[in-house]
């Protein structure tokens, strides 16, 4: 129990770091719903420039955490800052985002273009009322060069196949110039090379000092790709680099993290020998 | 072309087309956000408010726009607020509106023919008053829409990354029904209390077979609304037909037709790769609103998840 409340602590990354450059800061998070508890008690930081994953089992509140993150959900008690202020008023701030929905809940039936669909990412800066200028237009375009599929442009999102749409979402959330790039399970419905050129694209982007924090179910391979992970099942279990994590007797004993390690994990006993 | 000399055509004709454009244009939000029923509320909620103009004595359109605006908003104001889904909210508002109405007239001491009118739709009721109101109207939501153009289209796409940028979501769903019971209430003249849903959802959704881009889909379904509109005052004149009637069945005529030529059929998912770049994998979706938390451990491999291949050959 003393080695699960140090990782609780996540001393382990936090000393590391400085002070007061937490751009997300959750205390005592708890959520219920409809009387039942989704969410109980997460307090965790992350910090500038980490690259972080979120990782749970079915049902382990994964989702629900990232849309208190984004403010789309209130927690029933604790507290959420992001870049010290409540989500839900963010004000310049918002700028600093850049959300990557998950791909299965896009609407490809939506009559949309990918360049009408990465110029939405500057919609927020634009502002109400105003039309997107050559500047908007120019950042579109380098983002859509940059993930490649300039070449696409024209085409209409219902014909892209899973890993273009997904470069499409990419470049929207990188079209807003964000600081701080948010992923909401990147890989569910594509198949491992474009997860593997998704992973590819995120640590360059990490590179560029851009803090990422991703949800995934994608235990093996995220661990090779990011510098922290949390496990979450309803509480937080574990939360620090991949390595100690997926090593942890926690994980192993308390909240079956390793149920997804097995169900996920194309390629999991591999990653783990590696890290070894 | 001597229909045209009559001053009841020439309005009707005017109002027929800015009706039929402005219905169009609000069709393509309501038809992609999934909102027709609502459409369909509203308009039937227009009836309490005509209703009730003639009970007062004012002029019917004035209390309509005023009844639908409100009777929108409430719709809105109850799906957003409570465990009541939209569709729900509707079906509630929808009858009680109609019931208010029905009594209303139940009230009224005097005679009414012109509430046949309000119904079914009459191109002989188009007064002057009723077309300036229309065009004033068509400008007002002309412009909002040109405004908010880029708003309306991201909220209708994808409301949740809309919020998490910074749009202002609700209140710009709320306007959206506001200028859905504008343009409801200037249309009924034209098509009718009954029909005029239909001339908000029908072009919009013979636009949607066709377009691939937004700005194609806005501009086709104003024009398959307005060939519907003036195309069908022509032929109920022509044919002694009643006008909403007419047009709202050859609105559905250049549907049916649209669906039978239209050479694609949408997909709902994604296609194997047409050039090696995707190749199916398993889809397995991640539902996180605590269900299944605790895993079962000894048996970790064979229990969890079987992967459905959705693939498509």
């Amino acid at each position: 129990m003393a080695s699960l409340q140090r990782s609780f602590n996540c001393d382990k990354i936090c000393d590391v770091m400085e002070e007061n450059n937490n751009v997300i800061e959750l205390r005592d998070i708890s959520v219920v719903f409809r009387e039942k508890p989704v969410l109980e008690q997460i307090s965790m930081d992350i910090r500038t420039g980490s690259f972080l994953a979120i990782i749970g089992p079915n049902g382990s509140g994964k989702t629900t955490l990232l849309r208190v993150i984004l403010g789309l959900i209130r927690p029933s008690s604790g507290t959420v800052k992001v870049y010290g202020k409540p989500p839900g008023s963010l004000g310049e701030e918002k700028h600093k985002l850049g959300y990557v929905p998950q791909l299965l809940e896009v609407d490809l039936k939506f009559p949309l273009t990918v360049e009408e669909a990465v110029l939405m990412g500057r919609y927020g800066r634009i502002g109400l009322g105003r039309r997107p200028g050559p500047k908007d237009l120019e950042i579109s375009a380098i983002m859509m060069e940059r993930v490649g599929i300039a070449h696409l442009k024209k085409r209409a999102i219902s014909r892209l196949s899973g890993g273009q749409l997904q470069r499409v979402l990419l470049a929207r959330a990188l079209a807003n110039e964000p600081e701080l790039l948010i992923l909401d399970e990147p890989t569910s419905g594509v198949d491992q090379t474009t997860t593997f050129n998704l992973y590819e694209m995120l640590k360059e982007l990490h590179r560029e000092k851009i803090t990422i924090l991703m949800v995934s179910h994608d235990v093996g391979v995220v661990a090779s790709f990011v510098d922290a992970v949390a496990c979450l099942n309803r509480k937080l279990v574990v939360h620090g680099k991949p390595s100690e994590v997926l090593r942890s007797e926690e994980l192993e004993q308390m909240y079956g993290c390793e149920a997804v390690f097995f169900h996920h994990g194309r390629i999991p006993h591999m990653v783990v020998e590696d890290l070894r | 072309m001597d229909i045209l000399q009559y001053t009841f055509m020439q309005r009707a004709l005017i109002a027929g087309a800015i009706v039929g454009a402005l219905c169009a244009i609000i069709g393509v939000y309501v038809v992609l956000r999934g909102m027709s029923f609502v459409g369909a509320g509203i308009a039937h909620a227009s009836f309490g408010g005509v209703a009730l103009g003639f009970l007062l004595g004012i002029n019917p359109i004035i209390t309509a726009v005023f009844f639908c605006i409100a009777t929108a908003l409430g719709i809105g104001a109850i799906s957003r607020k409570g465990d009541i889904k939209e569709d729900t909210a509707v079906g509630i508002f929808f009858s009680a509106t109609m019931a208010l109405g029905i009594l209303f007239i139940g009230l009224f001491k005097g005679y009414s023919v012109d509430l046949f009118g309000y119904l079914f739709g009459s191109i002989l009721a188009v007064t002057q008053f009723d077309l300036v109101m229309t065009a004033v109207v068509g400008v007002l939501v002309l412009l909002i829409i040109a405004a908010l153009y880029k708003e309306f289209m991201f909220i209708s796409f994808d409301q949740e990354t809309a919020t998490i940028v910074g749009i202002p979501v609700v209140t710009l769903y709320y306007l959206l029904l506001a200028i859905i019971a504008l343009v409801i209430v200037v249309s009924i003249k034209v098509v009718g209390i009954i029909l005029v849903s239909a001339l908000i959802i029908i072009p919009a959704a013979t636009a949607f077979q066709i377009a691939e881009d937004f700005r194609l889909m806005m501009i086709l379904s104003t024009v398959f609304g307005v060939i519907s509109s003036i195309g069908g005052l022509f032929l109920s004149y022509a044919l002694n037909t009643a006008s909403g009637a007419t047009i709202v069945l050859l609105a559905t005529a250049i549907f049916f037709i649209t669906a039978a030529v239209s050479p694609r059929k949408r997909r709902k998912r994604y296609e194997p790769p047409e050039n090696g770049d995707y190749a199916p994998s398993c889809l397995c979706q991640d539902e996180s609103d605590g269900e299944e938390g605790s895993s079962k451990k000894g048996t970790p491999q064979h229990e969890t998840v079987q992967c459905t291949h959705k693939h498509q050959d």
